[in-house]
């Protein structure tokens, strides 16, 4: 079973790639924003359906909720419309290796500090090095 | 030009990684299809106002795009739901390797092979290296997380 997730996972992983690749065909036949906004659009209804016959949680929660949690979406677009952009410059590879650079350093920061609710993770020797062999490999990928 | 896409990417990277932790404290009231549910509709109605202002595109064109172009959209909610099916069984810090590691290798092979007309960019030695790195940087990941885990878990 668990082996069965590994699979998952990876063709999680697989989905993202194949997602930015086309996208940026879509984005330069419809515009950047204009592809964002198809997804996130298409998104909602994709997930509100979910809801609607899956959702177990609590919606209404979201009037009182501190309104910093209330971010998500603006920040996804920004990454979204960041690697439809890029795509069509520099390629899928390229893409991929950067934006997971800019998760790393900004996931280990925002542990380290406990930030947005997350738990305080330190920052250590073995992440940092990640981070360094990271970007050896965006060099040698450009 | 091409620098300049590259931090631009890093910032929609930093973004993304900001918005897993604010999501991941937003679904712990809310669940995740819920969580997942409002950053489409607080990111749509966001787009909405910039399209309002500075699109430059045709957002009626997506009745004449090519239906494999559109087929996207389904492929950002199966990583969605394939993420969240691997977290309850493996965790998180297990499937996110794995997610990294299938998102990485399968971008070098979209490259090489140029498909969904993209640009070609063939996996030559310079590139196999680049792989090598991002396996060794996913091992100190794994080796850094879980040394966290343990100092976190050893008593005071």
């Amino acid at each position: 079973m668990r082996f069965i997730a590994y699979i998952f996972a990876l063709l999680a992983g697989m989905a993202l790639s194949f997602e930015g690749a086309i996208y940026g065909e879509l984005g330069k036949n419809i515009g950047k924003l204009e592809t964002s906004f198809y997804n996130f659009i298409v998104g909602a209804i994709i997930l509100g359906l979910l809801w609607l016959f899956f959702g177990r949680g609590n919606l209404s929660y979201v009037v009182k909720a501190p309104k910093w949690s209330l971010l998500g979406g603006v920040l996804g677009v920004v990454y979204l419309t960041a690697i439809v952009i890029s795509i069509p410059f520099v390629g899928v590879g390229i893409t991929m290796v950067a934006v997971i650079i800019g998760q790393l350093i900004m996931s280990m920061v925002i542990e380290h500090f406990g930030w947005l609710g997350t738990n305080k993770v330190k920052m250590n020797r073995e992440k940092v090095l990640a981070v360094i062999s990271m970007m050896i490999a965006l060099i040698l990928v450009n | 030009m091409g620098i300049i896409m590259i931090l631009f990417t890093l910032i929609g990277g930093i973004t993304l990684s900001a918005q897993s932790a604010i999501n991941g404290s937003f679904s712990r009231k809310a669940g995740t299809i819920e969580t997942t549910f409002l950053t489409f509709i607080t990111g749509s109605m966001f787009l909405a106002l910039i399209i309002l202002f500075f699109g430059q595109g045709d957002i009626f064109a997506i009745f004449d795009a090519p239906l494999w172009q559109l087929s996207a959209v389904f492929l950002g909610v199966l990583f969605l739901l394939f993420n969240v099916f691997a977290v309850t069984k493996i965790g998180v810090i297990a499937t996110s390797i794995t997610v990294i590691i299938g998102q990485l290798v399968i971008s070098v092979v979209i490259d090489h092979f140029g498909w969904f007309n993209s640009l070609i960019i063939p996996l030559d030695t310079k590139r196999w290296f680049a792989l090598l790195f991002m396996l060794i940087a996913l091992y100190f990941i794994f080796k850094g997380n879980k040394r966290s885990i343990e100092e976190a878990n050893k008593p005071e």
